[in-house]
């Protein structure tokens, strides 16, 4: 499929209409004032897209050969206008960057790391020289996304006998709940010449960051994604009371 | 991760495929039970050809280790390569488990 490099055109069109309360409501959240219509004789071009439903990893990646901006994948039920209100941490739409917006059924076992950072490859903004570690540190912190925010699993439940099982019982569990397996995963990427940014939010019931690891524990199971974090990125921080983490690496 | 297991007079070799991460715990339980089944002498566990493993995937490593030491078997890491080798070295999981090149 052929690019489209045009920065007139944030978002991406996966579908054939977009109803006008949804246009509305992306304009207000995503401050898209800047962008004037593409003439190609619909209305609002911008915003005509986005949306993927059921996303997999082919329909992401054609999604993002259109180069959007902003790439939201629809919950379950077709709610479209829903899943446009609900709290995806709004952001300014910026260049270059680009930001995808998961359910937690999706982002689970999708590797989303390798997507973006395939992604921010395609892009120009990283070099094999240091995806390794923005590849690293992306799926340690999706990962804490995932299992302690969206599923709401505590490492704690591998720290008991058979605790593994108990933990994939859990995870099993939690998947299976329809109102948990649709809570987002936010991925929001940007970058300049010099910093790479990579912000991950949950909707998550958060965590006090103080407590994570600063250093490997020894034989612990669990505990170790921060400590990669730490060691791999240039920056890390913690907002949102532990719902947003956001990545630096200095390239 | 993809997994094949293959016993020998005296020990259980597992060779890992693929990627080890948080969303495998169910194929660690296989393993387990792999090792159940088999009450060797030693448990080999080859990484030679595994390409991803993250902080979840060391902890599974640990857990096996366990697994192993409650079994009185002895268990050997064998053969980390790349990504893997480097999360390993930077975990320092060469202090508690047995790795060989």
């Amino acid at each position: 499929m052929d690019t489209i490099p045009s920065p007139l055109r944030p978002f991406c069109v996966m579908r054939d209409r977009i109803p006008a309360d949804m246009t509305a409501r992306v304009a207000a959240r995503f401050d898209v004032s800047g962008f004037d219509a593409v003439d190609d004789g619909s209305a609002a071009a911008w915003a005509e897209a986005l949306l993927v439903e059921r996303a997999d990893r082919d329909r992401l990646r054609e999604a993002f050969h259109r180069n959007p901006f902003l790439t939201v994948e629809l919950g379950e039920g077709g709610d479209e206008p829903a899943a446009l209100m609900e709290d995806w941490s709004g952001a300014p739409a910026v260049e270059p960057g680009f930001y995808l917006s998961l359910t937690t059924g999706t982002a689970y076992g999708l590797q989303c790391a390798v997507l973006v950072c395939d992604e921010l490859t395609r892009r120009g903004a990283l070099t094999a020289e240091h995806r390794p570690n923005v590849e690293m540190c992306l799926h340690e912190a999706i990962a804490n996304a995932i299992v302690h925010g969206n599923l709401g699993i505590s490492s704690a439940a591998k720290n008991q006998p058979d605790g593994y099982r108990v933990f994939g019982q859990m995870l099993r569990d939690r998947l299976g709940d329809p109102d948990i397996k649709r809570r987002r995963i936010d991925i929001f990427c940007r970058w300049n010449a010099s910093t790479i940014a990579v912000a991950v939010v949950d909707q998550g019931s958060g965590f006090d960051s103080a407590t994570t690891a600063s250093a490997t524990d020894g034989k612990a199971r669990s505990g170790r994604g921060f400590v990669f974090m730490r060691a791999l990125a240039s920056r890390v921080a913690v907002t949102d009371g532990g719902r947003c983490t956001v990545l630096h690496f200095d390239v | 991760m993809e997994f094949q297991s293959r016993s020998t007079p005296d020990a259980l070799e597992v060779r890992l495929a693929g990627r080890l991460e948080f969303t495998d715990h169910d194929r660690l339980r296989d393993i387990i039970d792999a090792l159940e089944g088999a009450k060797p002498r030693r448990f080999v566990l080859d990484l030679s050809t595994l390409e991803f493993i993250d902080s979840a995937g060391l902890g599974m490593l640990l857990i096996l280790q366990e697994e192993a030491e409650q079994r009185n078997v002895k268990m050997i890491v064998s053969g980390p390569q790349g990504d893997v080798k480097r999360s390993i070295d930077l975990a320092k999981i060469g202090e508690i488990v047995t790795i060989e090149p």
